[in-house]
């Protein structure tokens, strides 16, 4: 497999030391360390590395300046910005000079790779760019919310959906996404995830029996919940996105296909104990 | 569920199905029902919200959803319902919810729409209302479709 190559780009050796414990054994290479904005220019300069990891604050110039810099070689560099703070006036000035992805410190290991993996994926820098500000929301609210609303853990990862098709065998709540960005969210499951999560959501012990009915109604609220926190966390960071949802409109059966056409889409696979979990959220194009 | 607020719904049916080449439209029967929708084949599913939220659900059968995509697209032969005869119905219930959602806005309810999803599937069902909904049947030009709508 490919490896890529990374710059760290952090005046902190205990901020450079972390971030080689998280990338050893990955398919993310650490190319180089550069410890301030001048190193960090040459050392991409001369390595042209595929990731750059930028940190905010460098003793002589700030994190953003510093990429505009690497931007000027190469307009097309991919650098990922990590900062102990990550406010939305941060997120405008880096995305004004062409940054993407935001992370903050302390990096959680899989947030980060999950994050290279994208950017590595597609340099398509709007799927990069939703990803970042609208998908992530949802990652967290989808694993939070298994665990509290019925005590399940999992294990979640994110990749760009580029089938034709979102194939459903079981259900498939889906709810609309108004505002900015346009687009929609599904969650969807198989059948035998969704009654356990059904009993688990209403408490039923073994021997009681679950109604239908009982059944949608669980993983509705559940995709309503879930939805609804995401977009709530998305519109209190990006205060000028006044993003809403629909109410949710259900599908059950065998064998459906929910095109997935003009959407650029992102899956979200939650593994648990009792199956996969998963959340398709689609931005019409052009958003 | 009050049936004023079908009206903006068939209004921009009848409106906007003669504008890509189905001149005969009429409505047939409109009822309340208060189970889920069975899928005739396609069913492309459009939620919106503001002061108004809800959900709108056009089905029809595949061989219809053949002939409006060939319709729209200057009689070019559809064959299977591939992705560009897919695209061209999710376009048309965007048209459609979109003019509906400015009928609503005459009557004082703002409405935004969300993109929309078509399904296809040969037996699943679709569900738009914890209660009841209404089912209206339209008629283009001998082809049914089924309109239905939950205000929430």
């Amino acid at each position: 497999m490919k490896k890529f190559s990374v710059l760290v780009v952090d005046d902190s050796r205990v901020s450079r030391a972390m971030m080689a414990g998280i990338l050893a054994n990955t398919n993310f290479e650490i190319c180089e360390y550069a410890k301030n904005s001048m190193e960090a220019v040459e050392k991409y300069s001369a390595l042209r590395p595929d990731i750059v990891t930028m940190d905010m604050n460098l003793p002589d110039a700030n994190g953003i300046e510093c990429s505009r810099r690497i931007f000027s070689i190469n307009p097309s560099a991919r650098i990922i910005m990590i900062s102990a703070m990550k406010d939305a006036s941060l997120i405008m000035q880096g995305r004004d000079v062409g940054i993407c992805s935001f992370l903050q410190k302390p990096v959680n290991a899989n947030e980060l790779i999950e994050v290279m993996k994208v950017v590595c994926q597609k340099n398509n820098s709007s799927a990069i760019a939703l990803q970042d500000s609208y998908v992530k929301p949802f990652v967290k609210v989808l694993q939070k919310n298994l665990f509290s609303l019925v005590g399940l853990h999992s294990k979640v990862h994110t990749e760009i959906d580029e089938s034709e098709f979102l194939e459903v065998d079981g259900i498939a709540v889906i709810i609309g996404l108004t505002g900015h960005p346009l687009g929609r969210a599904i969650l969807h499951m198989d059948a035998d995830t969704m009654r356990k999560f059904a009993r688990g959501i209403i408490g039923l012990q073994p021997d009681e029996e679950l109604a239908d009915e009982d059944i949608s109604d669980s993983v509705e609220e559940a995709a309503n919940i879930i939805v609804g926190r995401g977009v709530s966390m998305i519109n209190d960071v990006l205060k000028d996105k006044e993003m809403r949802i629909t109410p949710p409109g259900t599908i059950c059966g065998h064998q459906i296909r929910i095109a997935n056409a003009k959407l650029l889409s992102f899956n979200i696979t939650a593994k648990t104990n009792w199956g996969d979990f998963k959340l398709n959220i689609g931005f019409a194009e052009g958003e | 569920m009050d049936v004023k607020l079908v009206n903006p719904f068939i209004d921009a049916f009848t409106a906007i199905m003669p504008q890509i080449g189905f001149q005969d439209v009429k409505r047939n029967k409109m009822i309340v029902k208060e189970r889920s929708i069975e899928s005739l084949g396609v069913t492309v599913l459009v939620g919106f919200t503001k002061n108004i939220k809800g959900n709108v659900a056009y089905n029809m059968s595949e061989s219809t959803a053949k002939f409006i995509a060939s319709t729209m697209m200057m009689g070019m032969p559809v064959e299977n319902f591939d992705d560009m005869a897919q695209s061209a119905i999710s376009e048309l219930s965007n048209m459609i919810t979109a003019n509906a959602a400015t009928n609503l806005a005459t009557l004082g309810y703002d409405a935004d729409i969300s993109t929309p999803s078509l399904s296809i599937g040969k037996a699943f069902v679709v569900k738009i209302s914890g209660e009841s909904y209404l089912s209206v049947e339209m008629d283009a030009g001998g082809h049914l479709i089924e309109i239905a709508i939950a205000v929430h």
